[in-house]
């Protein structure tokens, strides 16, 4: 009954998709960013009229303060004695300004802040940001 | 030999054709993985203060009544939580609606926070919003 032959399968033009997934692809690649590694558990309070750095600076250092108050960076736990060490060789190595984030959970209390803000005072570093959200996205 | 050459036996007609399937299968597994993992960043604010030394002064010029000086307290017999200003408890709308009367004259002023040291975080980012809401720029934060 069919007018086709035997031997001649409908062909599906597979250029354009491929062409579509390809852009998506290189969509995704060029557009995920090396993230920082970062404490999950930290809640971070809001701050809808909070300054949101237009480029930020790839040298900020980010210290992380959980509810409990123990500290870290990068996801891995400092002891405040490793912290200042860690910060006094970043210091002499970028100088007195360069930037330090504290992101603090919003539960936690200000005496585990203050641990940290002493440490860096401790070593002259003065100006401190503090990390709040901004926009919540997920 | 003549396949070593470049395979000139082949018959005419005869296209070489490329198997598509396993490289359209591969970019698909990429495309779910990075659809899967893809997540979306909350935008950060930062507010910035400065951390006075302990035992600095202001400056001897400066007047001060250009201080204005909040304390975030978190007390039981001041009833939990709260702020501050000039010796009054006040809520954080009050101290919205003082610093935006004030940042009318003066965004410059220098604004003293005093935080207790069972005092919530939060408290205090609360209050560097509301300081950034009014341009009020001039913060340091020190730890009773």
């Amino acid at each position: 009954m069919s007018k086709r032959r035997d031997d001649s399968g409908t062909q599906m033009d597979m250029t354009p998709m491929i062409d579509c997934v390809f852009q998506l692809i290189i969509f995704f690649v060029v557009t995920i960013t090396m993230q920082q590694k970062l404490n999950e558990d930290i809640k971070l309070e809001f701050s809808k009229n909070g300054p949101v750095p237009t480029r930020p600076d790839q040298t900020t250092t980010v210290i992380e303060v959980d509810r409990n108050g123990w500290i870290s960076m990068q996801g891995v736990p400092l002891s405040k004695a490793a912290l200042q060490d860690l910060l006094k060789s970043k210091r002499d190595r970028l100088g007195q300004t360069y930037p330090i984030l504290i992101r603090g959970d919003y539960r936690t209390k200000h005496q585990d802040i203050r641990s940290v803000m002493d440490i860096c005072t401790g070593i002259d570093i003065w100006k401190i940001e503090f990390a709040a959200i901004k926009e919540k996205k997920n | 030999m003549a396949r070593l050459m470049g395979g000139k036996d082949r018959r005419k007609g005869e296209s070489p054709s490329l198997e598509m399937t396993p490289m359209i299968d591969v970019v698909f597994q990429l495309l779910i993985f990075f659809i899967v993992t893809l997540k979306q960043q909350d935008i950060l604010a930062r507010l910035e203060v400065s951390r006075p030394a302990p035992d600095s002064r202001p400056p001897p010029d400066k007047r001060i009544d250009e201080l204005l000086e909040i304390m975030v307290y978190n007390h039981k017999r001041l009833g939990g939580e709260g702020f501050v200003l000039r010796g009054r408890q006040v809520s954080l709308g009050e101290l919205d609606r003082q610093f935006q009367r004030l940042s009318q004259y003066d965004k410059g002023v220098s604004v003293i926070v005093k935080c207790t040291g069972d005092s919530p975080h939060a408290n205090l980012v609360k209050l560097l919003d509301v300081c950034a809401k009014s341009g009020l720029r001039n913060i340091a934060v020190f730890s009773m």
